[in-house]
């Protein structure tokens, strides 16, 4: 079998809050977890059990205590945790898109050049880019009036299209997402939820957190459930999301 | 005690009985003078147009009346010469006349005013219309000797702009002329390139007379006596008017004019008094053309008339093709950075390296206890490659600015090396530089936008002249290219268009910042380097220079510093984030690593503060 995108090791972190005394809060605590090509890997867990962390460790939002984080890409895989800086960012540019819950544009700047300034870091010239990124708008019903407004004055569903729309053009080979459809009303709900469907297909590595169980057993090809920092099952939706029931 | 009249004559005729018993003549000058005077002037020769300094002498005449070119004139001048003066363009006005006399009764030279008699002809304001050959010497009485002083008020800094060949105030000042008038005016002195090295004024002639300078057959010397110059154009030297390559050179004429006198249309013409009409300028060629004494058909190919102006060539002129990059051979050992600083530190005060023990963060204090010194910055250590944004945050006082001043030249570092990817592909340190290299590296490598557009800005010149200082330092002679160069660039920072003839001084603060930005930019450099750019602006211009400068790094593969206390503006603009507290890098990650789990305490307090 080919090696995995994504391999997570003994992955630990903790925080240290030196603004209240130094006080530590621990979060991961040695976390195993792999996610191959195709496959869609859900998250699932209690609020605190550590699964946004999880996310974050991998894209290195945070930077993890010990254990390891592989990704990959076209030749031997790259140890993330260690990787310098300035690799890290093209790789993030690349390789990896991530999706929270919040939009992460630019201040000021419209829905069309936000996703299309991302599609260009993921390999397209001008031209494509503007294409690929309307088509993910149009998919993801994003009103064309509102494709060069400034995406801070859009209501949050729309926000959190916006944010889906860029993670998913010209789709990175690995991609996180972190409750991507919370805010959304049924109707958009239904086209995103087919879009992050429409992954596994094109062969995408998603590693994804979604709070709602239904969720994750029309999409997640194995769910990962957390609990208190560390992987308790990891197995198939049915056995691991049966049993959570 | 006082001297009346009476006896202060007397005492002359006594004195003068004496001289005359001893026979010894009044001199004005001393052998000694006369010796430094030559010595002035063989250096003056030996580098043409580089402005030699003398000692210059108390003359019975006012300083600025002629002091220096009579210390010249008689320091040059023999037995076997002959000496005319002319004042404007006479021979019989009381100043030329006094001073043809002075010079004529101190020395054993002949007088004259016909210049075909003359060895020496000392003036000041025109080259006579008759030829010139090798056995006459043209003596100038200079007002103002230095080209520079328009353009700079700074002594020192003129000396350096000479030593340097750093002329591009210069042509700012043609390019604001053009751009004011439609054409320079400039007319007495007249900035000229002599042997193609030094810029020199060639007052006081007019604009006519410039091009007899050119491969001229006589010996031209200039003496300045107030601010204590020597100066010479030797014969067969050239000598080029600056002026831009599409712009032609142009001398003072009046269309249709005519001396009323002597008939000539071909020479230099002032007004003819109160009924209207012209004269000749020089009253001897007037005087001889009347007389039929004199070789017009020859004076008229010395005259500049394929020079005179002509509104059809102007401002439309021919094309030239310039680079826009200073173009950089990127070759396998180029490294993949563009800027690399390594353990850079400024201590001001005593001490060096040896104040730094003590201070620090761990210290909770910049100054050395030992030495009492400021550490601004220590061991600071970071990379930046083409397509990149740093950033650089910390509270004031955290050393943040200090390192770019250090990286830029504003300010020499105590410790470290500074290497530039385009500079013999990053193997020099560039704070080993001399002075004068690390000032060009500004121009085309290097650029930096301060806090206050007033550091990166000239105020009082126009949005497109500031541009074109920039462009003319990285040698630019198209007017038309820098024109549409800076209209582009301006155009691209959102500046109207039709505020780029309007001094900076007229602009907003927003308006001036954006300004500042478009001449960092506008040679393209590899490394660009931004000192809190939005600080002094209020929130929403603040956030329309941002948004520029991501639209602006976002299309170019330039390396970026951002130096700035609002992790806003690091968070809008950088990849990669470098934490500076009391002089050191306390933390460094990627920006939103930084932000969303910084370890180090300051680090922690920052983001906290940043919260709202």
């Amino acid at each position: 079998m080919a090696s995995p995108v994504l391999a997570v090791r003994e992955l630990r972190k903790t925080f240290t809050l030196h603004t209240i005394d130094g006080r530590r809060v621990s979060s991961l605590h040695g976390v195993d977890l792999d996610v191959h090509a195709g496959e869609h890997v859900a998250l699932a867990g209690a609020s605190g059990a550590g699964k946004s962390s999880l996310l974050r460790c991998v894209y290195r939002t945070y930077l993890a205590d010990s254990g390891s984080v592989r990704m990959t890409t076209s030749g031997e895989p790259i140890e993330l945790t260690g990787l310098p800086d300035r690799a890290m960012a093209r790789l993030r540019g690349r390789e990896i898109g991530y999706v929270s819950q919040f939009l992460a544009a630019p201040p000021r700047t419209g829905p069309l050049e936000t996703v299309a300034a991302t599609a260009r870091r993921r390999g397209l010239d001008r031209e494509q880019a503007r294409d690929a990124a309307a088509a993910a708008l149009h998919r993801l019903n994003v009103d064309e009036s509102l494709w060069d407004v400034d995406c801070g004055v859009l209501s949050g569903g729309e926000r959190q299209r916006v944010n889906l729309a860029a993670g998913t053009v010209r789709p990175p080979r690995l991609l996180l997402l972190d409750e991507p459809v919370s805010a959304l009303d049924p109707e958009n709900r239904e086209a995103a939820l087919s879009l992050v469907d429409s992954l596994v297909e094109q062969n995408v590595a998603v590693l994804a957190v979604f709070h709602d169980a239904e969720v994750m057993r029309r999409l997640a090809t194995r769910v990962v459930l957390l609990a208190d920092g560390t992987v308790s099952r990891d197995g198939a939706p049915a056995d691991v999301l049966g049993e959570a029931a | 005690m006082t001297v009346t009249t009476t006896d202060a004559s007397a005492i002359r005729a006594l004195l003068a009985d004496v001289d005359e018993a001893r026979g010894v003549r009044q001199e004005i000058l001393d052998e000694g003078a006369k010796r430094e005077v030559r010595r002035a002037v063989l250096s003056a020769v030996c580098v043409p147009g580089y402005q030699v300094p003398f000692g210059s002498r108390e003359m019975p005449v006012a300083r600025g009346w002629g002091s220096g070119g009579l210390q010249v004139t008689l320091g040059v001048i023999g037995p076997a010469d002959t000496v005319k003066v002319i004042d404007q363009g006479d021979d019989a006005g009381v100043n030329a006349t006094n001073l043809r006399r002075m010079i004529g009764g101190t020395t054993d030279c002949a007088e004259t005013t016909d210049t075909r008699d003359a060895t020496v002809i000392q003036s000041r304001h025109r080259i006579p219309e008759e030829a010139l050959g090798e056995r006459h010497i043209m003596v100038y009485q200079v007002p103002v000797p230095e080209p520079l002083r328009g353009v700079e008020k700074s002594v020192v800094e003129c000396g350096r702009m000479h030593a340097e060949a750093d002329y591009s105030k210069m042509w700012v000042s043609l390019y604001e002329d053009i751009v004011r008038n439609g054409l320079i005016t400039a007319s007495s002195g007249y900035p000229v390139e002599v042997d193609g090295r030094y810029v020199m004024a060639t007052s006081p002639v007019p604009r006519w007379d410039v091009p007899r300078l050119h491969q001229a057959e006589h010996l031209n010397l200039y003496g300045a006596g107030r601010e204590k110059r020597i100066y010479a154009i030797p014969p067969h030297t050239d000598v080029h008017p600056l002026t831009f390559a599409d712009v032609p050179f142009e001398v003072e004429y009046a269309p249709d004019s005519y001396c009323k006198l002597c008939g000539s249309d071909d020479v230099f013409l002032v007004e003819g008094g109160p009924n209207g009409g012209y004269v000749c300028s020089d009253t001897e060629w007037c005087t001889r053309v009347r007389e039929g004494d004199a070789d017009i058909v020859a004076h008229r190919k010395r005259a500049p008339l394929g020079q005179l102006p002509d509104p059809r060539r102007r401002l439309v002129g021919t094309e030239v093709e310039e680079e826009v990059h200073g173009t950089v051979e990127r070759t396998a050992d180029t490294p993949e950075w563009a800027l690399r600083v390594s353990e850079v530190g400024k201590v001001h005060g005593s001490g060096g390296a040896a104040a730094v023990p003590g201070t620090g963060p761990e210290s909770g204090s910049a100054v050395s206890p030992s030495t009492g010194a400021i550490v601004a910055a220590w061991d600071v250590d970071f990379d930046v490659a083409p397509g990149e944004a740093l950033g650089l945050i910390g509270e004031s006082g955290s050393g943040k600015s200090t390192v770019l001043s250090c990286v830029v030249g504003d300010v020499p570092a105590t410790s470290g090396t500074v290497r530039l990817g385009a500079v013999d592909a990053g193997r020099t340190d560039v704070l080993a530089l001399p002075d004068e290299q690390r000032r060009k590296l500004r121009i085309d490598s290097m650029a930096v936008v301060y806090q206050d557009p007033a550091a990166g800005l000239n105020l009082d010149i126009t949005a497109g002249g500031n541009i074109a200082e920039r462009l003319t330092a990285a040698g630019w002679r198209g007017y038309h290219r820098i024109r549409r160069r800076a209209a582009e660039l301006l155009d691209r920072v959102e500046v109207p268009l039709s505020r780029m003839d309007d001094p900076v001084r007229t602009f907003s603060g927003g308006m001036r910042q954006r300004v500042q930005i478009a001449k960092a930019l506008a040679t393209e450099p590899a490394v660009l380097l931004l000192d809190e750019p939005t600080t002094g602006l209020d929130a929403s211009v603040a956030a329309g220079v941002i948004d520029l400068l991501r639209g602006l790094l976002a299309e170019r593969d330039i390396a970026a510093v951002v130096v700035s206390h609002d992790f806003a503006v690091i968070e809008a603009l950088t990849d990669r984030t470098l934490v500076m507290q009391l002089g050191r890098v306390v933390e460094r990650g990627l920006t939103d690593q930084l932000f969303h789990d910084p370890h180090h305490p300051y680090t922690q307090r920052l983001v906290a503060a940043a919260r709202r």
